[in-house]
């Protein structure tokens, strides 16, 4: 596995791992978004025969950077799961019960649309809008022209939702569409972390910092 | 036969009607007496319809010589599939006025997407006589409890237009429903399989494939009444100034604006549905008198529109329209006195199809004129000539072991009545398409559909198929509809519909196309511009535009490659240019200016020998190879010799290829030269290096788009359901990469790779080529700019990656030359 990058944002350290998530060193957390999880599942109760370790491996990578990175702490910026209900969910509830300890908090996103007592269950702080923690500011969908009335302005915001790609494009004509976190000056948007999610490109402006993500490395990209 | 009641009824209906008997109607009426199968070759319009119809009236009276005139309700007994609807409701037509002239009290009902459902329910209920069906509404009547029973009292099943099914998976669909049949109905009532099919190189295979499930040789009946067919060249006034490429033509409308007045009614053949909406503008444009009597038919254009058109075209009504392959089969329209095709028809038997849309007068010349779009397709012309007076006609090729094919139809079966996997296993087996399919094979598609493949059975909430005792069925009706709406889902990219904010439907159109869009903007369907207003619930809301500029609409759909006949003809052709002493055609002769150059910058090769060219431009180093194969194989050739070069040292291609030739582009110089060339189109290792290199390639996920959709993994939304789908919805290119991730060994995804092999790559035409090419004399050139034969290729958009680098290293190349 490739070695994290450091991101610096007001002094605080953020680890981009490759594995699709941010890892903050000065809160000991691990962030991310768009887990998406049951999908697979929710395919394969409607008879849609996708294979059922498409959503499995996403939840092993997620314990995997739990442990990796030693936090105790996961924020979500939205849609943890994908549908209502299915058997692949009770995966995740019962290795919750093995590891209690962790804080789960979770910005609710379009897709979290299970019944308040799954999340009672599972433990998971659900945040109806956003999480703040120092100046730092937790959404599911950030709008550009829905800032941040309500408070300070100046809180960094990370959200998800938009499951951003860069598209690379070379000479020859040759193009790859790679997902990416994507940085502006004053919010973060993080790529999904499920593997089994389309992807929306996004177009940096200047001064806009691309972290892409291959099979093995993480490409910076201003 | 003789003196059976039925022929004499038939003869006296004949006699009354002023029709007499062709030879092949009464050599098939014969057959269908002796409770035979078989094939009948004849071209569109002349009584094939009646050969096999006839036939089972003839068995019908026989059977019941007594009261044949007042039986009713006698069951089902022809089964009439075609692979069109807009045909239904003629054949029908014809059918009822033999059954009122003959007296029979039959009825003909008609079974297809557009059948309402009062009259299926009356359907169910009372099965007419004849039943004229689609193959994906035959499966669907398969998908109904209690179906086999309609077939009890089935006599003659007919395909029509076998030639047009027979190499698709409809065709798979037919031979299917077939053997289903014939596997449930009881022994003593024989049923005859019969197809009709337009003349193809492979006529007895196609036999062979329709009668596989009865076990039976059976007859070809021929018709022998081949239509003269004149072939003009429409020449541009300077081949000089011509354009080398290209693929619209637009200049030379001007031509044939007086070919249209000459004759009473045209049809303009253009190859896809983007350029002819161009055509349609310009057509208009140059002759504006044309307003109100031409029409544009493709098969983006609501379906209600297309029907008005092709009413109008039969009663002569318009005087000329710019169409699509939509108007290759089907009803003869009387009033088309001439043809003209626009670019290269890419097979000889497609040429002679369309050719065949005109002229329906008895000993009327089938007339159509050829419009090249840019100057090497004039040699195309010359080809297609040489072609058809000597005969050359394309095989059709059956497809086989079509899992997602097999996937849906035993879904189809599980919503009926249900199925034993130990029955259907045998009548699967007795198709040609699934001869070959093993037991292993088919319990893992069974396995498939009722397990979902692998999975941890106490987290899984998999349902489809459930297993009641011996029988496979599905239960939940939810998952039955979905089902049943997907068959005969037209496999595309999410098309949406277009509509008029006042009313109306005009067509469908690309998503892809849609998203680029700015509301205001404007672009063309149908031959209205339309300005775009807002999409809502899947449907693109317009209203009619004044504006004149308007964007053309592109369809991704398949763009055809030069056949494998027509491709040898051309590299013949070739020959005659090289070679002085030949006496050259006229288009040939147009053409020698271009070839003239040719031989300055390049070379031009005789059909012995094989051009490769290097050329430098500030695009990067490109390398030109013409096989002269068609798209298809040259797509094959590019990936496995950019893998093959790319073995020599790490380099990354861009491949661009047309119907003459391909191209490779690079960074760096291309390590090609006359020391390794040989090695290079070496058949050793062919199948390995074919594996690697679509491997790396795109091939195996863009076909396995409509394999997902076919095999029920990608839904495309129900009517009023829309929103609830979403969270249903993945990409092809999703479910792709997540299958080759956790499930490399599924079935659909090897079909995807075999399905490159067989089609996309024409693993045998390939083969072929690389022999030929082993035998010829390979010349490498390298002009200073670019040549005639490869400037065509060079403009050509459609382009793929191909790389031996590791991605890592891709991208980082990339930023070095973005300056990141």
């Amino acid at each position: 596995m490739f070695n994290p990058i450091p991101h610096k944002i007001e002094g605080n350290t953020f680890w981009i791992s490759q594995e699709r998530c941010l890892y903050w060193e000065d809160q000991n957390a691990l962030i991310l978004a768009d887990m998406h999880l049951g999908k697979a599942g929710h395919f394969r109760s409607k008879g849609v025969s996708v294979p059922q370790k498409a959503g499995v491996a996403d939840l092993q990578r997620l314990i995997a950077q739990l442990f990796l990175f030693k936090a105790d702490r996961v924020i979500i910026v939205g849609d943890f799961t994908h549908s209502v209900y299915n058997k692949e969910l009770s995966l995740f509830n019962k290795w919750r019960h093995d590891f209690p300890l962790f804080q789960f908090d979770l910005i609710r996103g379009n897709h979290d649309i299970l019944e308040d007592h799954w999340y009672v269950e599972t433990q998971i702080q659900i945040h109806k809008k956003e999480l703040r923690i120092d100046n730092f500011c937790f959404r599911h969908e950030f709008m550009e022209d829905d800032p941040l009335k309500d408070t300070r302005d100046s809180a960094f915001v990370f959200s998800g939702h938009v499951h951003p790609a860069i598209r690379m494009s070379g000479k020859g004509r040759q193009t790859i569409s790679l997902p990416c976190f994507y940085f502006t000056e004053k919010h973060c948007i993080l790529p999904a972390f499920s593997k089994f999610t389309g992807m929306y490109k996004v177009q940096p402006k200047q001064g806009d910092i691309v972290y892409a993500i291959t099979d093995n490395e993480i490409i910076r990209k201003t | 036969m003789k003196n059976s009641s039925g022929l004499n009824e038939t003869l006296k209906w004949l006699r009354q009607t002023n029709r007499s008997a062709f030879k092949f109607q009464i050599e098939t009426w014969q057959h269908i007496y002796n409770n035979e199968s078989g094939l009948v070759n004849a071209p569109t319009g002349c009584g094939k319809t009646y050969s096999v119809f006839l036939g089972s009236i003839i068995k019908f009276i026989n059977n019941n010589p007594a009261d044949f005139q007042t039986i009713c309700n006698s069951g089902l007994q022809v089964l009439w599939v075609t692979p069109l609807r807009a045909l239904a409701t003629d054949i029908a037509r014809a059918m009822e006025e033999v059954i009122e002239g003959i007296g029979l009290k039959w009825k003909v009902g008609i079974r297809n997407g557009d059948t309402s459902i009062s009259e299926r329910k009356r359907q169910k209920s009372q099965m007419p006589e004849v039943l004229i069906i689609t193959p994906e509404s035959l499966h669907l009547l398969l998908a109904q409890k209690g179906s086999l029973y309609f077939f009890t009292n089935l006599s003659v099943l007919v395909v029509d237009e076998w030639h047009a099914l027979l190499g698709s998976k409809r065709g798979v669909q037919v031979e299917l429903a077939i053997s289903r049949i014939l596997g449930n109905v009881k022994v003593n009532n024989k049923i005859c399989i019969w197809g009709l099919s337009a003349t193809i190189g492979n006529l007895t295979e196609a036999k062979s494939v329709l009668l596989k499930p009865t076990g039976r040789n059976g007859e070809i009946v021929k018709a022998n009444m081949e239509k003269q067919v004149e072939i003009i060249s429409v020449f541009p006034d300077e081949i000089e100034n011509f354009p080398w490429s290209g693929h619209l033509g637009l200049n030379l409308v001007s031509k044939i604006i007086p070919i249209i007045k000459k004759y009473r009614t045209t049809l303009v053949f253009i190859n896809t549905r983007g350029m002819a909406e161009v055509w349609y503008q310009a057509l208009l444009n140059h002759c504006p008198d044309l307003a109100g009597v031409i029409a544009l038919h493709h098969g983006s254009i609501d379906s209600e529109l297309r029907s008005w058109i092709e009413e109008n075209l039969n009663s002569g009504s318009l005087k000329v329209v710019v169409c699509t392959s939509s108007l290759d089969l089907g009803v003869d329209f009387r009033p088309v006195e001439t043809v003209i095709q626009v670019g290269s028809p890419k097979g000889v038997a497609r040429f002679l199809q369309r050719a065949g849309r005109s002229g329906h007068q008895p000993d009327a010349v089938s007339r159509i004129y050829f419009l090249p779009t840019h100057s090497l397709e004039l040699l195309e012309a010359a080809a297609l000539k040489a072609a058809i007076s000597e005969n050359m006609m394309e095989s059709r090729e059956p497809k086989l072991m079509c899992f997602d094919v097999l996937i849906q139809y035993l879904n189809t079966l599980a919503v009926g009545d249900g199925f034993i996997p130990d029955l259907v296993f045998e009548e699967v087996k007795s198709t040609f398409s699934f001869g070959e399919i093993t037991r292993q094979e088919f319990d893992d598609v069974i396995y498939f559909i009722s397990q979902g493949g692998k999975a941890f059975q106490e987290y899984d909430a998999f349902r489809k198929v459930e297993k009641e005792g011996e029988l496979y069925k599905i239960n939940s009706r939810k998952i039955a509809m979905r089902h049943l709406l997907h068959i005969g889902t037209i496999v595309s990219d999410s098309m949406l519909k277009v509509k008029l904010i006042s009313g109306g439907y005009v067509g469908v159109i690309e998503e892809y196309f849609i998203s680029r869009l700015e509301p205001g903007d404007v672009f063309s369907l149908a031959g209205f511009h339309l300005e775009y207003v807002m999409i809502k619930e899947m449907t693109v809301l317009v209203r009619k535009s004044k504006i004149k500029k308007a964007k053309v609409p592109s369809w991704n759909g398949g763009r055809m490659s030069l056949s494998a006949n027509l491709g040898k003809v051309l590299r013949h052709q070739l020959n005659l240019v090289t070679d002085v002493k030949s006496v050259l055609s006229e288009e040939l002769k147009i053409l020698s200016p271009l070839f003239e150059i040719q031989k300055q910058l390049s070379h031009v090769p005789n059909e012995n020998e094989l051009l490769i060219e290097h050329i430098e431009t500030k695009d990067g180093f490109h390398l030109f190879v013409y096989p002269f194969e068609g798209r298809l194989v040259h797509e094959a050739m590019a990936a496995i010799l950019a893998f093959r070069i790319s073995r020599i040292r790490p380099i990354t291609f861009s491949l661009a290829m047309n119907d003459y030739g391909f191209e490779l582009l690079s960074d760096q110089p291309i390590p090609v030269d006359d020391t390794n060339i040989y090695e290079l189109f070496s058949l050793k290792n062919l199948l390995n290096d074919i594996q690697r290199s679509v491997n790396s390639s795109e091939m195996a996920r863009r076909k396995f788009r409509d394999i997902a959709v076919i095999g029920g993994l990608i839904f495309q939304g129900m009517p009023g359901e829309k929103k609830k789908a979403r969270h249903l919805q993945a990409s092809a290119s999703l479910l792709f990469n997540v299958l080759s991730e956790y499930d490399s060994g599924h079935l659909l995804l090897r079909q995807a790779f075999s399905e490159v092999m067989e089609q996309q790559m024409e693993e045998q035409r390939l083969r072929e080529m690389l022999e030929r090419v082993q035998q010829s004399k390979i010349i490498i050139t390298y002009p200073a700019k670019l040549t005639p034969f490869c400037f065509p290729i060079k403009v050509d958009s459609m382009r793929e990656d191909l790389s031996s680098e590791k991605l890592e290293d891709r991208v980082r190349k990339m930023q070095v030359e973005l300056g990141a």
